[in-house]
């Protein structure tokens, strides 16, 4: 609802400003080289005097992963000319394909409630950069009312290092007095660090294999063992062959 | 010119094991993409990329010129290594005297698809972030422009580092006891836009 009111707040500012330039440049218009006379690139008096035409359509960009057959192809014919960096690209678009269909598979794994959630297939997301750096990562978002349970799979991802340093660190092992916010934990037999914060909830992060991580991620849970219970609905055996992992 | 044969051939042979490396990965990926082993195709993609960028590198120390300022290479310095993807492809290369290890020789080295590279990019660009620090200029090196950066030497005399960003590669040159007028010479001596052409 605020972001409603911000919008046509928003809104009736930039008419009011459309307006003062409009006559400005009403005054001025035998000065300028076209479109000053209410009929600009945009067409009709209904488009912007004095400015760029705004989009009113268009067909979007191609959302469909690169044919990896056809990019492996590419990359033999350009490492035989021996045009290194296209070769590159078309294995980078070619791996980015794989990682694509991977991180699909993974989503048509997932259940379709958990913990009475329904999935949001809207925010269902896979993203990939080709290469290894931030690598495979892929989304899931389940909601009802007010209450959410988010999972994000990372694979051949830097944040797991930061997740086995937790598990390996005793320093982050559990403390007996104050307020608790992180704690170590097993899922399935994994082990795990699970976090909670008033803010943003409760936080369960497993480290898988070698180079990938889960991240469970929950709002308006009752209880950490609300949130276990709904994390021990997802497969994570599951996604750790769809991985590659051991 | 004996010593130069042999380390010729010897880079000929890496360069053709390489070679069929990539053929060999190229088949291993396309046979387990069709038998739906997806993260064993993508295994064998990333072994791939591995090997253009070793590839890439070797390209590049061929390109490099022989000699830097009155400094000749230092041909068993010369080496291509790195973990593609995560901290890039180095590629090193030294001009300097004949000794085992030579403090002043000029260091050369290229890191090629670093996704580290994007802070010099950023500072580059910023119009008006280099007034800051009196310890950094922005030069050009054969048209591109490059990070001119004071470090401090071994007795306190300052030395200089130049960093050249290109895209997700950067090269590196170091030239220690050397003045900042020397660095930009040898800079200059560097084929940047066929490094560039290769790299990107």
């Amino acid at each position: 609802m605020l972001k409603k009111l911000k919008e046509k707040a928003e809104n009736a500012a930039n008419k009011a400003l459309d307006k003062k330039a409009d006559d400005a440049v009403g005054n001025n218009g035998n000065n300028n080289n076209g479109g000053t006379n209410g009929s600009g690139p945009s067409g009709g008096n209904n488009g912007p005097k004095y400015g760029k035409p705004s989009n009113k359509g268009g067909a979007g960009l191609v959302s469909a992963p690169p044919d990896v057959n056809e990019n492996l192809a590419s990359a033999e014919t350009a490492f035989k000319g021996n045009n290194l960096s296209d070769a590159r690209y078309a294995v980078q678009q070619a791996m980015l394909g794989v990682e694509l269909q991977i991180g699909q598979n993974i989503l048509k794994s997932l259940p379709a409630t958990i913990a009475g959630l329904k999935k949001d297939s809207m925010q269902d997301q896979v993203t990939s950069t080709g290469w290894g750096w931030a690598g495979l990562t892929i989304q899931r978002v389940y909601v009802q009312g007010d209450k959410q349970f988010t999972l994000t799979v990372a694979n051949n991802s830097m944040w797991m290092q930061a997740i086995n340093m937790y598990l390996t660190n005793s320093g982050y092992a559990q403390n007996t007095g104050g307020q608790q916010n992180w704690k170590q934990v097993k899922i399935k037999g994994y082990r795990a660090v699970i976090e909670y914060n008033d803010n943003t909830g409760y936080k369960l992060s497993v480290p898988l294999g070698q180079s990938s991580i889960l991240i469970f991620e929950g709002i308006n849970f009752a209880s950490e063992q609300d949130m276990m219970n709904a994390a021990n609905q997802v497969d994570i055996d599951g996604i750790k062959k769809s991985l590659g992992e051991k | 010119m004996k010593k130069i044969y042999f380390v010729s051939l010897a880079l000929f042979s890496v360069v053709m094991v390489s070679a069929q490396d990539f053929t060999k990965r190229l088949s291993e990926a396309r046979t387990s993409y069709a038998a739906g082993k997806l993260d064993d195709s993508r295994f064998a993609m990333q072994q791939m990329l591995q090997e253009l960028d070793i590839l890439t590198g070797k390209e590049v120390l061929k390109l490099l010129p022989q000699k830097m300022l009155d400094q000749s290479v230092r041909a068993g310095q010369d080496n291509v290594s790195g973990a593609s993807g995560f901290v890039g492809v180095l590629i090193h290369r030294e001009y300097g005297g004949k000794a085992a290890y030579d403090s002043t020789a000029i260091q050369l080295d290229i890191i090629s698809n670093s996704p580290l590279i994007g802070t010099i990019n950023a500072l580059l660009s910023l119009p008006f972030g280099m007034g800051s620090n009196p310890d950094q200029k922005i030069v050009k090196v054969n048209g591109y422009k490059a990070l001119l950066s004071k470090t401090s030497g071994s007795n306190d005399k300052p030395e200089f580092e130049l960093q050249l960003p290109l895209n997700n590669s950067l090269i590196t040159l170091k030239a220690p006891g050397r003045s900042q007028d020397d660095i930009l010479k040898a800079a200059n001596t560097l084929p940047v836009s066929d490094i560039a052409k290769l790299t990107q």
